[in-house]
């Protein structure tokens, strides 16, 4: 490794307008050609940190600055961004809004005609970037006919065709579904192992994170607390816990057997040293009955939402449902899981009534969805959708959350008690007058969450509640989830996190192209690897380390969680622990 | 139809090999034509020719179809009340004191009993017509055929500043995005029990308004971020760029932006000295 | 102080195209000299660390974006997608003009007042042409549409208080009484068509420049820009009366020049005109409303000519 291509010399940042410091004395260096991860909770300033690696900070937005950024030999307060950025690419988060052009060339186009390249340059920089994105042929595309994979690998080549020293990408998988986010891991570690770019990446997915990083930054309230080896930091399950992140699931199961006692050599962060060290292990440790979680048993009786072969087909001709059959009891908790497009929220829509089956019937209730009317079902189901930022509409959280029961024709007294309680449940109390925008991100999904349950429905949907929330805001939601399902509502959670699930599903539902592809309980239906995997979902590492714990000891572990991995090893302490 | 993309017609003809700049031309210069020509036969020959040629350029003929069926209220409406009531104006343009009645209201109906429609208002009724037809069709026929780079590399030939043509490309690309968020904040909206189907048009407009207010805040937020993105990506606004498509004037081109000159001139020419397309000429000598 | 101004009007400032400096650059870095020392201070007390950021602080050019008059170009660019997206969302054939589409008509002021006359106008002319694009049967006569709602946008974001702009109002004021001589001087002159109903059915185009010329336009923009929702409201209120009354006339002394229509429907017209704009204003103040409070509360760097 030569010179680092980026090096942060006591860098502080504060805001224009603003009294807090969003970086505190960040010393740090990029070495060329290295796979930098950079992780860290909501708000501990990993996208400012990014920002100011190509000038954008403070250049654009002002406020104050200390110390020094120098990236491939160039100050970032010295120089105009757009020289940055002919050394940084950078990659935000939102699919849609980083992609400005209406095809796919000229969005590749745009940043080097800005830099007054000649055409044919452009041309050949174009078929170039594109093929190293696996994007070739595509050129005349439309941005919205592509899937949010293809999305974010066009803004990466976009990036590129700058042929920039460094590729900078700010959780650029926070808004995929488990392909898209796949495929956007895979580009990344080409361009890194293959070309040889530096790449800075700040992400929340641990396990990816941990197979393809060099080295890994934790950053937390600004400040940067630890860098390191992904070995050496996914390990510290304990720091990263007192950080509110979430470690690789092998990191926590191993962390969970020696009970916090083992160094980092003992506590592997990768799927395949850990299958490995549990090998060793399983000569080492006795087995135990495992410690599983309950789960509820079947219920029967008349289901509360019943469909027949449903079938539906959008008016511009997509087939979106096929032949789906399902009947969801009171009281269950559904998991629905899916590639985009396979058609969840489309069926969901069809249990709000949203949507009418072009074939087949769906019964809400005992009633045909055609007898129903929307706004009369908004009181029995509950829908709480992924972007909190298009369901509010008011000018203050107390109005957002009587929205409903106004429109529902609740009288005065029911609306303000119902209005409180709501409020006090989420913790919105004090923010009651403000505006709803002022708050958070992470906080107007609360608000909406408010805003549905006051309508006190039976059943609630959450819609991919924990995409693009980091793990303590996910959390949050699901546990709110628990909460609902524990005080005896129907809950339908629609996610492709797998891994936060075990502790809140009963059953999980899997589709894939329009059609249920497995309905069983949560513990049946996570040891379906295959099937899982045929539609390109991974199941937690947790159930992959127990499938390989029970090959070696010649019994079916069906577990789901690393705790109960950890539980059923009953391990001496580790030498030296 | 699928506004989602910017609609273009899949046929090959002479319109979609012309640069944007004689189309342009061509565009102002039929609706300066339309707007100046009262003649209803001249109205209708340019509106017959502008509808001929959408459908030779490959413009959908269900398109043209459903724009006129669109437009048909409006259009008996004008013909209704141009051929009632335009009384003093047609007078004026064919120098006629009486008009030639068409057809009489039975004295007994209320309040328009005794109105008599006139040929020449109805064909008065029949310029506007054509008049709005032509202006509308035109559109298509310069905006359809035009590949979209050609349009934006186009109108920067035309020395339109290149900021205000990003804004229109990039109006173009996002526009969609705000359409769907359109219907999901109705979606949501009546999952909040807002029963849009039961109300009357007075409640409706209410709704309207509170769609468009996340709306346009959720754009308003996005826009912040789509700032970050151009400074990422060099952008400056300014002029001084290089472009991955060519807006290249043929002779075609050329032969074209001459044409209309010339029919301008001649038109304007023939309009004051002949009379020709002027509201009488031809009908009412 | 002197000598640092001259540091900072020096390389930087120059070489930069003088429309990615905002025109405040200079006083904010100013005040932020000004401040730095004072400011040492409380970041050392009040941001809870043992000391201050030990990292040397820089000197900060504030370049901001690329933008229009002091407009973002990505906030003109979401403002024209919304427009045009409004004008697809068909609400009413109304008879005057042929087509007619209150909840995107209700927008034009707000687009002025939120990003200035100039960028309003440039929004607002960029999104109805989109509109005009994409579904051309939405404006009878799609140049005339595009133009009255841009006027309208422009009228509404030079109701300045005070300032550079505030006698941009007279070459308007005297643009739409030409307008309006033009269309009841046609009306009554060569179409035959009574005075009583040439003036009650322009009531609407000349209260509007009644409250364009007189004081009231500043009373209004101050109202906007005040604190209080409900006096915002009201100027919202007013406000979209006035410009989109301005609207109206410019869109349909064009249109009476086309289409003359006769006395009968001038008569007819005559509650229609205000009704419609009674709607619009009812439109334009409830989403005016919500706008102002949510962009207030995001925290939105207002445009530079921003009225709200």
């Amino acid at each position: 490794m030569s010179e680092p291509i980026a090096v942060l010399d006591r860098v502080s940042y504060m805001y224009p307008r603003s009294r807090d410091l969003v970086l505190r004395d960040i010393t740090l260096q990029v070495r060329r050609g290295e796979f930098l991860g950079l992780i860290g909770p909501t708000g501990a300033g990993k996208t400012t940190l990014c920002l100011t690696l190509n000038g954008v900070v403070p250049q654009f937005y002002g406020g104050r600055f200390f110390g020094h950024v120098t990236v491939a030999g160039l100050d970032t307060l010295e120089h105009p961004i757009s020289t940055l950025a002919q050394h940084v690419g950078a990659v935000f988060q939102d699919p849609e809004t980083q992609l400005i052009a209406t095809s796919v060339e000229n969005e590749i186009a745009f940043a080097l005609e800005n830099i007054r390249v000649p055409r044919d340059e452009i041309r050949k920089r174009i078929s170039r970037a594109l093929t190293a994105v696996r994007l070739e042929g595509t050129e005349a595309r439309h941005p919205h006919e592509l899937s949010g994979g293809q999305k974010q690998r066009l803004a990466i080549a976009a990036a590129l065709a700058m042929q920039p020293d460094l590729l900078v990408l700010d959780e650029p998988t926070s808004q995929l579904d488990p392909i898209g986010t796949q495929e956007v891991f895979a580009t990344v570690r080409e361009l890194n192992r293959e070309l040889g770019m530096s790449i800075v990446m700040a992400s929340h997915a641990a396990e990816e994170m941990a197979e393809y990083a060099d080295r890994i930054a934790l950053l937390s309230s600004g400040g940067l607390v630890t860098v390191g080896t992904p070995d050496e930091i996914y390990s510290q399950v304990d720091l990263l816990e007192e950080h509110h992140l979430r470690p690789p699931q092998v990191a926590s199961t191993f962390h969970s057997i020696w009970r916090g006692k083992a160094d980092a050599a003992r506590v592997p962060v990768r799927m395949e040293p850990a299958l490995q060290e549990l090998e060793a292990l399983s000569s080492e440790c006795s087995l135990r009955a495992p410690e599983m979680l309950a789960k509820p048993v079947v219920h029967g009786g008349t289901p509360l939402l019943s469909v027949r072969d449903l079938g539906y087909v959008y008016p511009d001709g997509t087939e979106a449902l096929n032949g789906v059959s399902l009947d969801v009891h009171e009281g269950e908790y559904v998991l629905i899981i899916g590639q985009n497009g396979a058609g969840k929220t489309t069926l969901v829509k069809h249990f709000l009534s949203l949507l009418l089956p072009t074939e087949g019937a769906v019964a809400i209730g005992g009633m045909d969805s055609r007898e129903l009317v929307v706004s009369d079902l908004a009181k029995r189901i509950g829908y709480i959708a992924q972007n909190p930022d298009s369901q509010i509409f008011s000018n203050t959280v107390g109005e957002e959350v009587s929205f409903a029961l106004t429109n529902l024709g609740y009288s005065a007294e029911v609306v303000r008690a119902r209005t409180q309680e709501s409020l006090t449940a989420m913790g919105l109390l004090e923010a009651r007058n403000r505006h709803p925008l002022s708050l958070a991100k992470g906080d107007r999904a609360r608000i909406v969450i408010a805003a549905v349950l006051a309508m006190q429905p039976d059943t609630v949907i959450f819609d991919e509640p924990t995409t693009g929330q980091d793990f303590r805001g996910a959390r949050y939601i699901l546990d709110i989830s628990r909460e609902l399902h524990a005080a005896g509502k129907t809950v339908i959670v629609i996610t492709h996190h797998l891994y936060l699930m075990p502790e809140y599903a009963d059953r999980v539902i899997v589709m894939g192209k329009g059609t249920i592809l497995l309905d069983a309980p949560i513990r049946e239906a996570y040891q379906r690897v295959d099937l899982l995997r045929s539609t390109f979902l991974t199941p937690p590492q947790a159930v992959l380390l127990a499938r390989h714990l029970g090959q070696i000891v010649g019994q079916q572990l069906p577990l789901l969680t690393p705790a109960e991995v950890a539980s059923c090893l009953e391990c001496p302490p580790p030498e030296g622990g | 139809m699928s506004l989602l993309t910017y609609q273009t017609v899949e046929r090959d003809s002479l319109f979609t090999r012309l640069d944007f700049r004689p189309k342009l031309v061509m565009i102002a210069v039929l609706s300066v034509l339309a707007f100046v020509w009262e003649s209803p036969v001249i109205q209708a020959a340019l509106a017959l020719t502008v509808i001929v040629a959408c459908l030779l350029a490959g413009v959908k003929s269900d398109y043209i179809k459903m724009i006129v069926k669109l437009m048909l209220p409006f259009y008996l409406l004008l013909l209704v009340t141009h051929g009632f009531w335009n009384t003093e104006q047609v007078k004026a343009l064919t120098g006629r004191d009486v008009l030639t009645p068409l057809f009489t209201v039975p004295q007994q109906w209320p309040l328009v009993g005794g109105a008599s429609m006139s040929a020449e208002g109805l064909a008065y009724g029949w310029n506007i017509i054509f008049k709005t037809l032509t202006l509308v069709l035109v559109i298509p026929l310069g905006i359809f055929t035009t590949d979209l780079n050609n349009l934006i590399v186009g109108m920067v030939r035309s020395r339109i500043p290149y900021k205000l043509v990003f804004i229109f490309s990039s109006t173009l690309r996002f526009f969609p995005l705000l359409v769907q968020e359109m219907q999901t904040i109705v979606q949501a909206q009546r999952l909040r029990g807002l029963a849009t189907e039961r109300m009357w048009v007075l409640q409706r407009a209410r709704v309207y308004a509170k769609v468009a207010i996340p709306l346009i805040l959720g754009a308003m937020v996005k826009s912040q971020q789509l700032e970050v993105v151009l400074q990422s990506k060099a952008f400056t606004g300014s002029s001084d760029r290089t472009y991955l498509y060519e807006s290249v004037l043929h002779r075609r081109d050329w032969a074209v932006i001459v044409f209309f000159a010339l029919l301008l001139i001649v038109a304007v020419v023939l309009y004051v000295w002949q009379g020709v397309g002027q509201f009488a000429w031809l009908l009412f000598r | 102080m002197a000598t640092i101004m001259m540091r900072i009007r020096g390389p930087r400032c120059f070489r930069i195209p003088a429309d990615l400096c905002y025109n405040l650059m200079d006083l904010r870095v100013l005040r932020e000299q000004a401040s730095r020392v004072a400011g040492r201070a409380l970041l050392q007390g009040g941001v809870g660390m043992s000391e201050g950021p030990t990292g040397e602080e820089r000197e900060v050019t504030f370049l901001g974006g690329a933008a229009i008059d002091g407009a973002p170009i990505a906030y003109i660019v979401v403002l024209a997608a919304v427009v045009a997206a409004l004008a697809l969302l068909p609400f009413s054939v109304i008879l005057a003009s042929g087509g007619s589409f209150p909840v995107s008509q209700g927008v034009y002021p707000l687009v002025g007042w939120v990003l200035g006359p100039i960028a309003g106008a440039v929004a607002t002319a960029i999104g109805r042409t989109l509109g005009v694009f994409l579904a051309p049967h939405t404006a009878s006569v799609p140049a005339v549409t595009v133009w009255a709602a841009l006027v309208g946008s422009f009228a509404a974001g030079s109701m300045v208080v005070g300032g550079k702009r505030k006698n941009w109002w007279i070459p308007l004021t005297l643009l739409f009484v030409v307008e309006i001589l033009l269309f009841a001087g046609r009306a009554v002159l060569q179409n035959g068509v009574g005075v009583y109903a040439a003036v009650a059915g322009s009531f609407l185009n000349w209260s509007a420049i009644l409250l364009f010329a007189l004081p009231t336009r500043t009373l209004f923009a101050r109202w906007i820009g005040s604190k209080e929702l409900g006096r915002v409201a009201l100027g919202l209120f007013f406000g979209t009366w006035m410009a989109a009354g301005l609207t109206h006339l410019t869109g349909t002394v064009l249109m009476y020049f086309l289409f003359n229509w006769p006395e009968e429907v001038w008569l007819l017209l005559i509650p229609i005109i205000p009704l419609e704009n009674l709607f619009r204003c009812v439109i334009g103040t409830v989403i005016g409303t919500g706008v102002i409070a949510g962009l207030r509360a995001i925290g939105l760097v207002k445009p530079e000519h921003a009225i709200y």
